[in-house]
């Protein structure tokens, strides 16, 4: 089968391609037709069970297709197409870090590796992912702080636990 | 002077019953099966096509060491070998075999033309390459003399080989263009059809890369004329009515034809032709329907066989009162290609079709798409496409 169907309410379908297809696509594709779907159509899809059906398919391609062929690709000793892999995942990073997450802990072992550049794209790509929990972080501590905020102008903490917390959150955001 | 505007809505109802009948057939479709007395015509891949040409070489030396007279032997294309297959509704090349002989004068230029194109493809199939049929002929133009006759030569090694066209790594230079409901893939590129601008996008000859990954259509329409195609694209037509246009400028290209099967045949979409009320564009619709006689032998790969003729039929001149004056009278070879379609035994068994033809006979008016202009620039997708599609009114 080449294409999957998913039908709307109203009558109408939406086709996309089996996930069959997609085990002889690019590595990197699979991930980049999630990330499109996702940003680009599913709000248009408008019907809502619809919408719910096509993300769990998403997530099928994401975990059947997409990182099993990544990690078969990052655990081979080819680098040229471990190189090609790493910059493709780069490239979907800088857009949403998240995708990549299940390549995360292949990248200590690349970080080892003879080839400079295997070593100088997984060093980039770890970063970012210790950029992204850094934000997360901050994000969680900024929540925080505007709670303590709250609770320091109604009287319910010290002045003195309030810049305790005051001066971690500085601290990470710096 | 403006036009009254009648402020109809239109819901598609009958492209739209068309459209779930197929959805609900879909699941039955079977696989195009040749008929006995045509020849079998493959896609094949680089390294199967190259064999081919090996052995094809092998035999021609061994008939030079054993008789000093080698020839080739391949499928006739003459119109006494086209067979229309009524069942699957296309045209297709009989058995009928020719022999063109190395040593005979009448066959010699011929030959050399087609071993030099033999040549050709080998190195672009050795090299994993790409080239169009006017590169073929720059590749040696003292032989080929004008780009007919290369253009003959590699439909000759197709036929010689068994395959289609594309197989051979020898493509058309890109014309049609296609926008709408459509997602593509373009080896790592995804392309949205939707966002190509008003001009669409260019439908690449190298449809192996190509791959349909998401489309929400529920009709694809087939334009003649490019100028039809902008007056629709600029109304973004499709994000009302939910479909795919396509346009090859006039005729079908062989990319065009063959990307319209392909989005035919997986999204399984009810697929319309819109060209001129003339003979022309009845036979631009007969050759998306069934094939050209030139190419037969590629028509299963180029083909749609289930594709409608939503108009300008003739009968819809007085229906939507196309003013005399927006009318052309037929000319004597109008007349005739007219009578010529008439003696088609394709047109013969639709006798919806054969009645338009034999009332513009009647007639002798044709008339172009853009006529329906004389009732205002939005006639066309505000009143005739809509009501067409809704009424059901087509061939």
């Amino acid at each position: 089968m080449d294409i999957k169907l998913f039908r709307k309410k109203d009558g109408g379908v939406i086709q996309l391609v089996d996930k069959e297809k997609m085990k002889n696509w690019p590595v990197e594709l699979p991930l980049i037709f999630i990330e499109y779907i996702r940003e680009k159509k599913l709000d248009r899809y408008e019907d809502n069970t619809i919408k719910k059906d096509i993300e769990s398919y998403l997530d099928e391609i994401m975990k059947e297709i997409a990182i099993p062929r990544l990690i078969g690709v990052l655990d081979s000793e080819n680098d040229e197409e471990i190189i090609l892999s790493l910059t493709r995942i780069l490239d979907v990073a800088k857009k949403n870090i998240e995708m990549v997450k299940p390549i995360q802990k292949y990248l200590v072992d690349l970080q080892k590796s003879k080839n400079n550049k295997v070593v100088e794209l997984s060093k980039n790509i770890s970063e970012m992912f210790v950029k992204a929990e850094r934000r997360k972080e901050l994000a969680r501590k900024r929540k925080i702080m505007r709670q303590k905020e709250k609770e320091f102008l109604d009287g319910k903490i010290t002045a003195q636990d309030y810049a305790k917390i005051r001066k971690e959150y500085l601290l990470l955001k710096e | 002077m403006a036009k009254k505007k009648v402020d109809k809505s239109y819901d598609l109802k009958a492209a739209k019953e068309l459209y779930y009948e197929y959805l609900e057939r879909g699941k039955e479709i079977k696989d195009f099966e040749q008929p006995v007395d045509t020849i079998k015509i493959e896609d094949l891949s680089r390294n199967k096509i190259l064999n081919r040409i090996y052995k094809l070489t092998d035999t021609i030396i061994k008939q030079i060491y054993n008789t000093g007279r080698p020839s080739i032997e391949l499928p006739s294309r003459s119109s006494s070998n086209i067979i229309w297959d009524e069942e699957n509704d296309l045209l297709l090349l009989g058995k009928q075999i020719m022999e063109k002989q190395f040593h005979s004068l009448t066959s010699v230029a011929d030959i050399t033309r087609l071993m030099r194109v033999l040549e050709v493809v080998t190195e672009l199939l050795n090299e994993d390459l790409h080239a169009t049929k006017r590169e073929v002929f720059y590749t040696d133009v003292n032989l080929f003399s004008e780009q007919k006759n290369s253009d003959k030569s590699i439909e000759d090694v197709s036929t010689m080989l068994y395959t289609s066209r594309n197989s051979t790594h020898i493509v058309a230079a890109p014309r049609g263009s296609c926008v709408g409901r459509l997602r593509i893939r373009d080896r790592t590129d995804i392309i949205d059809l939707e966002a190509q601008g008003s001009g669409g996008w260019t439908i690449s000859p190298f449809l192996d890369q190509i791959e349909i990954i998401e489309s929400d259509a529920e009709l694809i329409l087939v334009i003649e004329k490019n100028a039809a195609m902008m007056r629709l694209a600029e109304d973004r037509f499709w994000r009302k009515y939910p479909c795919i246009l396509l346009t090859a400028q006039g005729v079908g290209n062989v990319a065009t034809r063959m990307f319209l099967k392909r989005l035919n045949k997986e999204l399984n979409l009810p697929t319309f032709t819109l060209v001129d009320s003339d003979p022309y564009g009845h036979y631009i619709h007969s050759v998306y329907l069934r094939g050209s006689k030139r190419l037969s032998y590629e028509s299963p790969f180029l083909a749609t066989p289930n594709i409608k003729l939503l108009g300008v039929l003739t009968r819809d001149l007085d229906k939507y009162q196309i003013p005399k004056a927006a009318r052309i009278r037929m000319n004597k070879q109008d007349e005739k290609r007219t009578k010529d379609l008439l003696k088609e035994d394709f047109v013969k068994k639709n006798k919806a079709w054969e009645t338009d033809l034999q009332l513009a006979i009647k007639l002798r008016e044709k008339a172009e798409i853009q006529a329906f202009a004389t009732h205002g620039f939005k006639f066309l997708t505000d009143e005739y496409l809509p009501e067409k599609l809704t009424t059901g009114d087509w061939i």
